[in-house]
């Protein structure tokens, strides 16, 4: 860029040698944008008019509506909404959960009712070798179904599958409040979990068959002990089987197309 | 010997050639080098939004893939053109208010070099896929301090001048002015220490990120803006400001509010619940600044209505006052729970915000101020009448379709993608011609602005029109586009120009 057009006298100060026609003419000439600016006047002090109130007011309605939303102010304990229930895909309806593969599904709801079990036989269900026995490779729990179910619905008195007695003595029951697909849910979770590998599922029809049949012992009520189970329940619980891929509904555990 | 006011009003004229002056090698410097990142920042905002569309486009080297243009674009946007357009303004506009010559030029020229090069560092080092990944924060980590520490050098010469001032009344622009000066730094360096020294949950991480952004448009381009504004209109008009009580209220809800705004972006995200919708309430009450500034200007300027339309200063200032409510209104549209707050999350409705908030608002106020500071540094006119209607009209509409159509595409877009049953192709569908005409829409604001640049750049050279008469935007068969001719210089050396 080009330098600023010089002139002879940078700073005059207007002194009474210097000629006042020939600085205004200097002004128009270079400083005519500057010369013909305005004044920034004083402030006007019109009163804030109603409707920019109301508008604003209008806003603030707004604004403390978003805030609703917000729940306890300043909880930092708190990272979701209490109760939220995804809301369904748009165009669907209340379609329900989407469905899962057989195996994830039984599985998913048997590990939550594992929880109970957990208490004794730990969460990685080995137990602790001298109250709780493991459920890892056990023979009651891998192989016929039925003496498993025995076993969860009624509790077990006296020694296990192994032939060894632990300190707790015996296992309470867990049957009561157990529904048919809580049942097979767990039975499916914990054959197919902790390095056990069955690979098949315990349907919600088996689970039903075993609690018909827990009902009809003899000895109903009390705990079974190997004796019984040795000659009664080592066998497959009756009902047909499920393939491990078939998609079911993860809350019912009902078949979905 | 002339009278007392006479003068008083050559000393007055003296007194603000004399501080134009000292300051034209940095102010010209900023807006120049501002208008040329511009210009490359709207290449690369075209050639991103066309890889929307068209993902194919120029896909056959990486440092073009959309990752790195489309941040390019907008860091190049924010550092390159917005900050620097704000320095000139804020060093040339404290100078004039505070009524003393820069005696910094120098270095205030050399940080704002340091600062280029810290913005083209940032700009090559995300094409050559150095990014952060941030948004808005995606120059590489090495640029942060040279962007602050040039940053100090360019403004701390405003607080002294501000220091130093005449004793009396702080006007408006300077309570924005100021405080935008000192926001910025608090901001800029809580978040880079935050992100960069000592990163902590990356989940609050991005909290930060998003914080970041949007105390950059609240806490610096919108006071920046807003101070202008307030300096423009009644310079150009010569009438007070509406109201001074609106004024007040305007400054000190921004100051109140805005720095709460900004994590709305993470609704639905593990931070803690209530956080989310704070920023939400924030950026909704951001109307409540907004609206009264913007009203508060625009009952200035109303009175004059052909003045607004003749003059470029006033016609681009008070677009972008327009442009500020239209910010307003969609900060307010697009932060309802349960409607458009979960649409915004991941679409496109956010870009459309922010370039409404950078370029509608922000950059027109800017513009305007421009087309007022380039005259009286360069003591020469605007060359071309068209040239400056051109840019007027590409830009207006030309940022009117991009951002109104990217929030309600984003919005559509977010329609889309809340239907989790469907494959994202089909959100990506859905968005696929708001794509298009935002592609379209930077072209007309590109071709819009190169032109600007090439004006600027005429201007820089002093190779604009030596007049005593404004260049403005009257048209018509009875008066010459320039106004009348009668006092075209022919004193000293200069040759006339009867252009």
């Amino acid at each position: 860029m080009s330098a600023p057009t010089p002139h002879p006298n940078q700073k005059p100060d207007l002194e009474e040698s210097i000629n006042v026609s020939q600085v205004h003419g200097r002004v128009i000439s270079e400083y005519s944008a500057t010369a013909r600016e305005k004044r920034l006047a004083s402030n006007g002090h019109e009163p804030v008019a109603l409707w920019v109130i109301a508008a604003c007011g209008f806003v603030l309605l707004i604004a403390g509506g978003v805030l609703g939303n917000a729940g306890t102010l300043f909880s930092y304990e708190e990272t979701f909404r209490e109760g939220y229930v995804r809301g369904a895909a748009p165009g669907l309806g209340d379609a329900g959960p989407l469905p899962k593969a057989a195996l994830a599904a039984f599985s998913g709801k048997g590990a939550k009712i594992y929880s109970k079990c957990s208490g004794c036989h730990g969460s990685d269900a080995k137990g602790d070798g001298a109250n709780y026995p493991s459920l890892v490779g056990s023979k009651w729990v891998l192989g016929d179904t039925q003496k498993f179910a025995m076993v969860i619905l009624n509790g077990l008195q006296g020694p296990t599958s192994n032939g060894k007695s632990y300190g707790a003595g015996i296992m309470p029951a867990q049957g009561a409040g157990m529904t048919a697909e809580d049942l097979a849910g767990v039975m499916t979770y914990i054959r197919n979990n902790f390095g056990n590998t069955s690979g098949d599922i315990v349907s919600t029809e088996m689970a039903q068959n075993a609690i018909d049949i827990s009902g009809k012992r003899e000895k109903a009520g009390q705990a079974v002990n190997a004796e019984e189970i040795a000659a009664k329940h080592m066998t497959m619980l009756p009902g047909a089987e499920i393939d491990p891929a078939m998609m079911v509904n993860p809350q019912t555990l009902a078949p979905m197309q | 010997m002339s009278s007392v006011t006479t003068d008083h009003s050559v000393e007055d004229a003296r007194l603000r050639a004399g501080i134009d002056r000292s300051l034209r090698h940095p102010v010209m410097f900023f807006l120049t080098s501002g208008a040329a990142w511009l210009a490359v920042s709207i290449v690369l905002g075209v050639i991103s939004s066309a890889k929307v569309h068209s993902p194919g486009f120029l896909d056959s080297c990486s440092w073009l893939t959309y990752g790195r243009t489309q941040a390019a674009h907008v860091n190049a946007l924010v550092y390159g053109w917005g900050f620097q357009a704000a320095f000139g303004v804020i060093v040339w506009m404290i100078s004039r208010l505070s009524r003393q010559e820069c005696k910094a030029a120098g270095i205030i020229l050399t940080a704002g070099h340091v600062w280029n090069l810290g913005v083209t560092f940032g700009v090559l080092g995300i094409l050559f896929g150095d990014g952060t990944g941030m948004p808005w924060m995606e120059f590489p980590a090495y640029t942060w301090p040279v962007l602050l520490l040039s940053y100090f050098a360019i403004v701390i010469w405003s607080f002294i001048q501000f220091k130093v001032r005449p004793e009396g009344h702080v006007y408006i622009s300077q309570w924005y002015l100021m405080a935008a000066m000192i926001w910025f730094p608090w901001v800029f360096l809580t978040a880079n220490i935050l992100l960069h020294v000592m990163p902590g949950n990356p989940v609050m991480a991005a909290g930060i990120n998003a914080w970041y952004k949007s105390s950059l448009i609240f806490l610096f381009f919108t006071p920046v803006a807003i101070g202008t504004a307030f300096y423009l209109t009644p310079k150009v008009t010569g009438r007070p400001i509406h109201s001074y009580s609106l004024a007040k209220l305007g400054f000190w809800s921004l100051a109140i509010i805005m720095p709460w705004a900004g994590m709305q972006k993470l609704t639905g995200a593990p931070i803690p619940y209530f956080i989310p919708y704070l920023g939400a309430t924030a950026t909704v009450l951001f109307f409540i600044p907004a609206f009264t500034a913007a009203v508060n200007i625009l009952r200035t300027a109303i009175s004059d209505v052909d003045l607004v339309n003749y003059s470029p200063t006033l016609r681009f200032t008070m677009a972008g006052v327009v442009g500020l409510i239209v910010t307003a209104v969609a900060a307010v549209f697009l932060n309802l729970p349960n409607s458009t707050l979960k649409l915004t999350q991941f679409s496109m409705s956010g870009y459309g915000f922010e370039i409404l908030a950078l370029y509608a608002f922000f950059s027109f106020v800017m513009f305007g101020a421009i087309y007022f500071i380039v005259p009286r540094i360069t003591q020469r006119e605007w060359l071309s009448r068209r040239l400056i209607i051109m840019h007027f009209f590409f830009s207006v509409y030309g940022i009117v379709t991009v951002a109104l159509v990217a929030i309600f595409g984003g919005l559509q877009q977010g329609i889309g993608q809340e239907d989790f049953t469907q494959p994202w192709e089909v959100a990506a569908t859905r968005a696929y011609p708001y794509a298009v005409a935002i592609t379209t829409s930077w072209c007309l604001i590109l071709f819009s602005n190169v032109f600007f640049f090439l004006h600027l750049t005429v201007m820089w050279m002093r190779l604009g029109r030596r007049s005593t008469h404004p260049t403005l935007l009257t048209s018509g068969h009875g008066n010459s586009p320039h106004g009348e001719e009668g006092d075209i210089d022919t004193l000293g050396s200069s040759t006339a120009s009867a252009h």
